[in-house]
């Protein structure tokens, strides 16, 4: 009975890969269901794998060829202009991490940069790594001309967070700085507006923050800690 | 002092005056304070203050798991909570690598494209009464009420549904759902001429919002601003043509843009007229994917049990009603997020107010809010 399983899922599992998802679905018997789905998972991983393996050969991967070209020049670019500027190019290219000094200098080249182009900022994030880690903010960067993509990474100390702004090279960083700036504290040098943004302005601590803890009231009302028995 | 001297005097200006506008009022749609420094009638500088429904929703997500950020989803903008839906299990499928079955594709898209006729209805009739025009307000009204029945039907809530998940939908389509979706878009298309005549083409309507409130489309880049409003300033960018997700290549429609038909490229009632053109829009997709909707299948056949995803992260935007919506997820292979971003459109716009309506009359600024068609859930989050 079980051999006969097996063949059963194998079956199931190779029409499945070949796109025909419902010799799965209809199987009637949950038990070999949930059986031949988590050997397809398994199947599929290891053919991404191997996938993988394989594009890393090719040095870049990622997408349709013309995505290929322009990703990894817009990291090929940053490194020729500011060699000494990158830490880290990670995720094929895609991801660039960057000393925080020049950060403004970098972004108006970006910007301005004629094979470069990226005029709009679609997020800003701030992030912390863990309260043993440095801070963080991503910056998703696009060029509606080009219509190519990078993300920049830059670290922030803990104890004394700083970042150069950004903010009248994309005004959308005005807002999503200040954001930041309320979540976890990072000053982001030369913002000529940085005030809390969601926050009351006199309220205490980077509520975002991994090691993050209430105050005990604000302005006479006792704030609410989480009670027993919550998930 | 002898007779004949005189004093020197700068340039003629009236006492700047400070005028709060809310937190609450109703040209706010929501509890929004505007601080708006005037001189005389014309404002100089508009702040807006936000954050006074600001529940944490970054904070909440990263104490419960990932299926439940989605009612959360929800509540951040409870006008698309489709959309937002979508744009959530989008991120999380693509982190996680899940192939949805193509029904439920459909589905999905066939409610996005729903919401966005119902929250396109609410922002354009709520913008009539913005400027003084109550009649269109109740007609639109009549209509997303169809709109919401349709999704009391499908998933028994009218306006916060939970409706997507990731891997799947909570209910199948119910029974003749096509036959009832049919019904209203055949009731609902031939309405669109109906709303142009009370409003669109209305001389007082035009007057209060042509030449209104100009957004020049590099300010609309460099702010961020996205969706219709952007596309309000002739920009032809569309997340669903440009960075297509889900099945959206498979439908054809149009990206209407703005052509300054009245005013200038760009103003508050080229942003409204873009709204009015993305219903039909939505409307055609709707028809395509009702036609050819694939029958059979279990909705839930790839919801997973436990979402665990890869340790990892991930940035994926969608076209909300409002605009590009982002979530940014990072992942530290737990079943609880280590990081929950949203990237809210609506902020985006809002933060432009102040560049827009310097110069303009303080009736002006609350024409010019409306048409930016704000959700202060999604601001606050």
């Amino acid at each position: 009975m079980t051999s006969d399983q097996d063949t059963f899922i194998a079956d199931a599992v190779e029409k499945a890969l070949a796109g025909d998802m419902d010799a799965i679905n209809s199987i009637e018997d949950r038990s070999i269901r949930g059986k031949a789905k988590a050997a397809l998972v398994k199947a599929k991983r290891a053919a991404k794998a191997e996938q993988k393996s394989e594009s890393s050969e090719e040095s870049q991967g990622g997408g349709t060829p013309e995505e290929k070209v322009v990703q990894s020049s817009l990291s090929a670019l940053l490194s020729s202009v500011y060699p000494d500027e990158i830490i880290e190019i990670l995720n094929e290219g895609k991801v660039v991490q960057l000393k925080p000094q020049k950060w403004n200098e970098i972004a108006t080249f970006f910007r301005d940069h004629a094979d470069a182009l990226l005029d709009q900022l679609e997020c800003l994030t701030g992030v912390d790594l863990g309260t043993e880690e440095p801070l963080q903010v991503r910056y998703n960067l696009h060029s509606m001309k080009h219509r190519h993509k990078i993300e920049i990474l830059i670290n922030a100390d803990r104890v004394k967070p700083e970042i150069p702004t950004v903010e009248t090279i994309w005004r959308m960083a005005d807002w999503f700085e200040r954001e930041v700036y309320d979540m976890y504290g990072i000053v982001f040098t030369d913002h000529r507006d940085l005030r809390r943004l969601l926050c009351p302005e006199d309220w205490e601590g980077w509520p975002l923050r991994k090691d993050y803890e209430e105050q005990e009231s604000y302005h006479g009302i006792v704030v609410p800690k989480v009670k027993e028995g919550w998930e | 002092m002898g007779v004949g001297s005189v004093k020197e005097v700068g340039p003629v200006q009236a006492e700047q005056m400070v005028l709060n506008i809310g937190p609450q009022h109703p040209s706010t749609h929501g509890v929004l304070r505007l601080k708006v420094k005037t001189d005389g009638e014309i404002v100089s500088e508009v702040i807006p203050y936000i954050g006074y429904l600001h529940r944490c929703f970054e904070k909440h997500a990263e104490s419960i798991t990932y299926e439940q950020v989605i009612p959360f989803t929800d509540r951040c903008d409870y006008i698309a909570s489709m959309n937002n839906n979508f744009g959530y299990v989008v991120a999380m499928e693509e982190l996680m690598d899940i192939k949805v079955p193509e029904r439920v594709e459909y589905i999905r898209i066939i409610m996005a494209e729903l919401n966005r006729i119902a929250s396109h209805l609410l922002a354009l009739g709520v913008y009539g009464l913005d400027v003084g025009a109550f009649t269109p307000f109740l007609h639109m009204f009549r209509d997303r009420e169809r709109i919401l029945d349709i999704f009391e039907l499908t998933c028994g809530a009218r306006l916060l549904y939970n409706y997507m998940w990731v891997g799947g939908v909570s209910h199948d389509l119910p029974r003749n759902f096509e036959s009832i979706c049919i019904d209203f878009l055949d009731y609902f298309e031939p309405n669109i001429p109906e709303f142009n005549e009370l409003l669109t083409k209305n001389k007082i309507f035009i007057e209060r919002t042509a030449d209104v409130g100009v957004m020049p489309a590099e300010v609309a880049i460099s702010y961020g601003v996205s969706g219709p409003n952007l596309r309000g300033s002739g920009v032809k960018w569309d997340v669903r043509r440009d960075e297509p997700y889900s099945i959206y290549n498979k439908f054809d429609f149009e990206i209407p843009v703005g052509t300054g038909e009245y005013g200038t490229l760009g103003d508050c009632w080229d942003r409204f007229w873009v709204r009015m053109l993305e219903m039909q829009e939505s409307c055609k997709i709707i028809r395509q994917a009702l036609k050819t909707i694939p029958e059979g299948g279990d909705v839930h056949a790839m919801v997973p049990k436990k979402i665990r995803p890869p340790k990892g992260s991930i940035y994926r935007r969608t076209e909300s009603p409002r605009g590009d919506l982002g979530y940014y997820i990072i992942s530290d292979g737990s079943e609880i997020p280590f990081r929950m971003k949203m990237r809210s459109p609506a902020l985006t716009a809002l933060s432009v107010l102040d560049e827009i309506s310097a110069g303009w009359m303080i009736s002006d600024v609350i024409a010019i809010l409306g048409s930016l068609d704000i959700v202060l859930g999604e601001i606050d989050r």
